[in-house]
């Protein structure tokens, strides 16, 4: 655990799907900074405990503090102008939208918070090696390509949390390595707070810490 | 269709309908209402003309030919004494002399009605039509029939005269008094029939007779007989079924353009199904990719969608025909088949159920669905399924639809100018389909031009509508077809019919300048029956209260004999600039002709024009060589209508009957008390019918509201159909951007921004369809008031728009749209927004 001021505080969350649990007695606590990866079976609910974090999901028990935020005691609209500050989200279909150009995808977040900042968005760009692509329309990329813009729309606007749900489920080892290199190296270099959930070992290797998540809790790899 | 595709349609398209039951069940209800409406229509219509024809025929008889005059259809008549000569020749076996008398007779509620008397020689007439044989009262002497002073009367009239006692008939300056003695079958108008001599006498026809019924002998040849009857030039054979053929032309293009309109909705459907259709495809185009990965051709893709439409189409087309069937027996039973044109008055008929009919309407619903589903069902064949399973789709490409809208608009254009086929204005119709569909496909070419001068929104929801506007144009045109479809229809509707009111009013303005009209004939056909003497002008010149009074006189002749006769208007006419609603130039008067005035119909159905020359027939049988000086103006008579200046016409005719009076009153006078003055006038000769210029007024604004209550109807189901297609389209956009809401959704909006931004883009794009809608049902106006009018009815009219209500209209649409795509989106958000990125077909 970080010496620091957690960013992110998770206490003995639970969450249930009817009578069954999904997980229960979840507890992290992630540093400003920190990166970590989160592992664990097909089903033992890594997507949704990304979800409750971002108070995209309700909890059955326990809580969610972010950034001094209790996000799972906020209504909707609170939620999302935290999501909107403080988050980044990378998915594994990239969620891209195909009617708005490779900048103006990227440039979403910052326009969410108001500012007009072009060169940020070209520089985004330039750091998933996407210069120069910035007027294309999605459909137009690769899906490589596609992920390295998911990548720059979650950091452009310098959030202090990337949550990313298996960022390379839908890429090939080659392109999978060239984007968790980008993806690694840009949420470091932003100093942003990361929370990985994936099944590469390969992308997990890239965090500071490796946990494994079970019906009942998290526990270090 | 092979077992295949019926393997697919059951798996793959069943769940599909079972999953969005009400979204195709909105596309299949408006097809079910597109047939059952031109159905109901047709078969009304249909049964209309059928009983009429069956009226006619039933007095008519059936005989092989009738001799009767060329140039009048009711009149004088002609010498009796060809009746011998006709009855004797050896190749006639029955010659029956028929004397035609309209007129009017007192009803025993004290109110005159029209009713047509047939004078027969009941000895004779049986063999051709027994439903017009006297049937005396019983116990009434047989010979009762032949008795001049008896009348045997139809239901009709029977049931306005009474059984027995005397029956009230007009007959020139006078009444007559006959004795009602028995009845007779046939069915129908007021119909009343009396011993041939007797109706001579008692209409002022001795000697004369209107025509005779010939019935020629067993292998007997008519153009032989007729060759050796050497019948004069003024004389000729005609059809018994004329009269029931001229009815037949007279309301075909009403018929016609009642049936367009009901094929309003169906063509509207079309265009839901299209809308449908499209989304249908744009949500399952990951699995027809994964179908196309697995082996499934373009080519079935292709025939699977216009398989689903088939299916859809044929269901819809057989509930269509139900339900048109259902809807026609009730018109009939409440309108009585007239369905506000005027055209079958006093017809009570059945309903006449077509087979052959039935399948051409319900091809018609087919047709109309696979047309909607075509491009829905090319997109599906084009579709690349890799890039379609990666959930990315083609971005929109305009040339092409903007090259299809330029032909399309172009071709609309030239239709525009193409003249009638059979009459008919079938080339405007192909030029307001084509409008609406160059106008449709043009949107997103349109759009993508008007959006070039928008500047960049600088908020997240501006930036998301607009671009989404910008890419995904075509898909929002789908959305909105139906709407510009269904607005464009009702607009047109809406300025043709206003545009025709205000003419109609306008004219009415100009036609009816004096105060206080009465007449003593019903129709023009009954005027050479029904008349007023010189002298009775001069009386009500003289009552007190009367400023000014003027007699008109009206006869009718036959131009043509395969339509119906025209109306020939004398009255004095000063400065026809100011009397007659001319249009176009005025000729000066060429001297030793008679100066005469047409009505457009008579420019469009004889060809004439400004100094045009033409034999004009008079009620004794001469023709005056009359010279066309002026065009006017004419709501009243379809068929056409010659006006000429009464001084003129008396001086060359030397008759001076009159048949209506126009009287100016001196202000202050009591219209009451100068019609009570004229009606004492009259005295025993009576049985004037008054109405005042505002009455007139009224009625006629009346029956023209009542002859466009259907349009109204129409409209709203087009606009109704229009509102449901776009219900229907927007969610079915919404649910399929559910991953999109997710999306924005994660990055930090408010799922009261993602309604903002659905109903933001509904308003959007509901006013692009509202405004194109608008735009193009205003060009479609324009064909009908200037073409389709005029093609059809042989008028023309002002083209007036009434913008008030154009923009409410349209601003009613926008509102629903954007609060059906706010409902939408509010439905499709609902639940939690996170597991919406996850969400696969």
């Amino acid at each position: 655990m970080s010496a620091r001021a957690p960013l992110l505080q998770l206490r003995q969350l639970a969450k249930r799907f009817g009578s069954a649990t999904i997980f229960s007695g979840v507890d992290l606590d992630v540093a400003a900074g920190e990166f970590v990866a989160i592992i664990g079976e097909s089903g033992v609910g890594k997507s949704t405990l990304l979800n409750c974090i971002a108070g995209l999901d309700t909890v059955d028990a326990g809580s969610v503090t972010l950034d001094g935020l209790a996000m799972n005691t906020l209504g909707e609209t609170p939620q999302a102008l935290a999501r909107r500050r403080l988050l980044g989200f990378v998915f594994q279909a990239f969620h891209v939208l195909p009617h708005l150009s490779v900048a103006m995808n990227v440039g979403l977040p910052l326009l969410l918070l108001g500012r007009d900042e072009p060169d940020r968005i070209a520089a985004a760009l330039e750091s998933v090696g996407l210069q120069g692509l910035g007027a294309r329309l999605p459909q137009t990329l690769s899906g490589g390509q596609l992920q390295r813009v998911a990548i720059a729309r979650a950091l452009v606007h310098a959030p202090k949390l990337i949550l990313a749900d298996e960022p390379t489920g839908n890429l090939d080892p080659e392109t999978a390595q060239r984007v968790l290199d980008t993806f690694g190296e840009q949420v470091r270099r932003g100093g942003a707070a990361c929370v990985l959930v994936t099944h590469s070992p390969a992308a997990a290797q890239r965090a500071d810490r490796v946990l494994v998540l079970a019906t009942n809790g998290l526990s270090q790899r | 269709m092979d077992t295949q595709c019926l393997r697919l349609l059951r798996q793959l398209s069943w769940p599909e309908l079972r999953h969005h039951v009400w979204r195709h069940l909105s596309a299949w209800f408006a097809v079910v209402l597109g047939v059952a409406l031109a159905f109901a229509v047709h078969l009304i219509n249909e049964s209309a003309l059928g009983e009429f024809s069956a009226a006619v025929r039933s007095i008519n008889g059936q005989p092989d030919f009738e001799i009767r005059e060329s140039h009048r259809s009711f009149g004088g008549g002609f010498d009796e004494n060809l009746y011998a000569r006709v009855a004797a020749h050896p190749q006639v076996a029955v010659a029956s002399p028929v004397l035609e008398v309209e007129t009017y007779a007192l009803g025993n509620d004290g109110k005159r009605f029209t009713l047509r008397v047939l004078g027969l020689d009941a000895l004779v007439a049986a063999p051709m039509s027994l439903k017009l044989l006297p049937q005396p009262k019983p116990g009434a002497n047989r010979l009762v029939v032949l008795d001049p002073g008896a009348i045997f009367l139809n239901a009709a009239s029977m049931r306005r005269l009474g059984e027995s006692g005397q029956a009230h008939l007009g007959s020139g300056d006078r009444t007559v008094a006959l004795e009602v003695q028995g009845r007779i079958a046939a069915q129908g108008t007021p119909l009343a029939v009396m011993d041939i001599a007797g109706a001579q006498a008692a209409f002022g026809a001795l000697g004369r007779i209107s025509r005779i019924d010939v019935k020629l002998a067993d292998g007997a040849s008519r153009e032989n007989v007729l060759r050796e009857l050497a019948l004069p030039s003024t004389l000729r054979a005609a059809s018994p079924d004329e009269s029931a053929l001229r009815i037949s032309n007279l309301s075909r293009a009403y018929r016609v353009n009642l049936t367009v309109l009901a094929l309003v909705a169906l063509f509207t459907g079309a265009f839901l199904v299209f809308s449908i259709q499209s989304l249908s495809v744009a949500r399952r185009l990951p699995q027809f990719a994964l179908l196309g990965v697995l082996g499934l051709t373009a080519r079935e893709r292709l025939n699977l969608v216009l398989a689903e439409s088939t299916a859809l189409g044929v269901a819809g087309s057989l509930a269509g025909l139900a339900l048109g069937t259902g809807l026609a027996a009730l018109a009939l039973r409440l309108l009585a088949g007239d369905l506000g044109g005027g055209y079958f008055p006093g017809v009570a008929p059945a309903l006449h159920f077509s087979a052959g009919a039935a399948a051409v309407y319900g091809l018609l619903g087919v047709v109309a669905t696979l047309a909607g589903a075509w491009l829905p069902a090319r997109a599906a064949q084009r579709i690349a399924p890799a890039q379609a399973l990666k959930g990315l789709l083609p971005s929109s490409h305009s040339t092409a639809s903007l090259r299809w809208a330029l032909a399309a608009l172009l071709g609309a254009g030239a239709l525009a100018l193409a003249p009638p086929l059979y009459g008919l204005p079938f080339a405007a119709y192909a030029s307001v389909a084509l409008l609406l569909m160059g106008g449709i496909a043009g949107v997103p070419a349109g759009v993508n031009l008007l959006l070039r001068f928008v500047p960049q929104p600088r908020t997240a929801l501006g930036l998301l509508a607009l671009e989404r506007a910008r890419h995904q144009r075509q898909s929002a045109t789908i959305a909105v077809a139906g709407i510009v479809a269904s607005l464009a229809l009702s607009v047109a509707l809406t300025v043709m019919v206003g545009s025709f009111r205000d003419s109609v009013t306008a004219w009415l303005d100009q036609v009816l300048p004096a105060d206080l009209y009465a007449r003593s004939a019903s129709s023009g056909a009954s005027a050479e029956v029904n008349f007023l003497g010189a002298d009775m002008l001069a009386a009500v010149q003289a009552v007190p209260g009367v400023q000014r009074a003027i007699g008109q006189r009206v006869y009718q002749v036959q131009l043509d004999p395969a339509r119906p006769s025209v109306a020939v208007l004398s009255r004095p006419l000063g400065d026809p600039v100011n009397s007659l609603p001319l249009v176009g130039e005025l000729l000066p008067p060429l001297p030793g002709l008679l100066g005469i005035y047409v009505s457009e119909a008579m420019v469009s159905l004889y060809g004439l024009a400004p100094g045009s020359r033409l034999d004009l027939p008079l009620t004794d049988g001469r023709t005056l060589q009359s010279h066309v000086r002026g065009v006017w103006r004419d709501y009243a008579r379809q068929h056409g209508a010659v006006t000429v200046d009464a001084a003129d016409y008396q001086a060359a005719s030397g008759d001076h009957r009159i048949n209506d009076l126009a009287v100016w009153l001196q202000a202050g006078a009591n219209m009451a008390h100068v019609q009570a003055a004229i009606t004492a006038l009259a005295g025993e000769r009576g049985l004037l019918e008054f109405a005042s210029a505002i009455e007139v007024r009224a009625t006629s604004l009346r029956i023209f509201d009542r002859s466009f209550a259907v349009t109204y109807w129409l409209q709203a189901t087009a606009i109704a159909i229009g509102l449901f297609g776009i219900a229907a389209s927007f969610s079915a956009q919404v649910l399929a951007r559910r991953k999109e809401f997710g999306a924005l959704n994660h990055l930090g909006l408010t799922r009261k921004q993602v309604l903002q931004l659905v109903a933001l883009e509904g308003a959007i794009w509901s006013m692009t369809g509202a405004a194109l809608g608008a735009l193009l049902g205003l060009a479609v106006s324009v064909v009908l008031v200037k073409v389709v009018n005029p093609q059809s009815f042989h008028w023309t009219m002002d083209l007036t728009v009434p913008w008030a209500r154009l923009c409410l209209l349209c601003l009613a649409v926008v509102c629903f749209a954007t609060l059906t795509a706010w409902l939408a989106a509010r439905s499709a958000a609902r639940g939690s927004m996170a597991l919406l990125v996850k969400e696969d077909w």
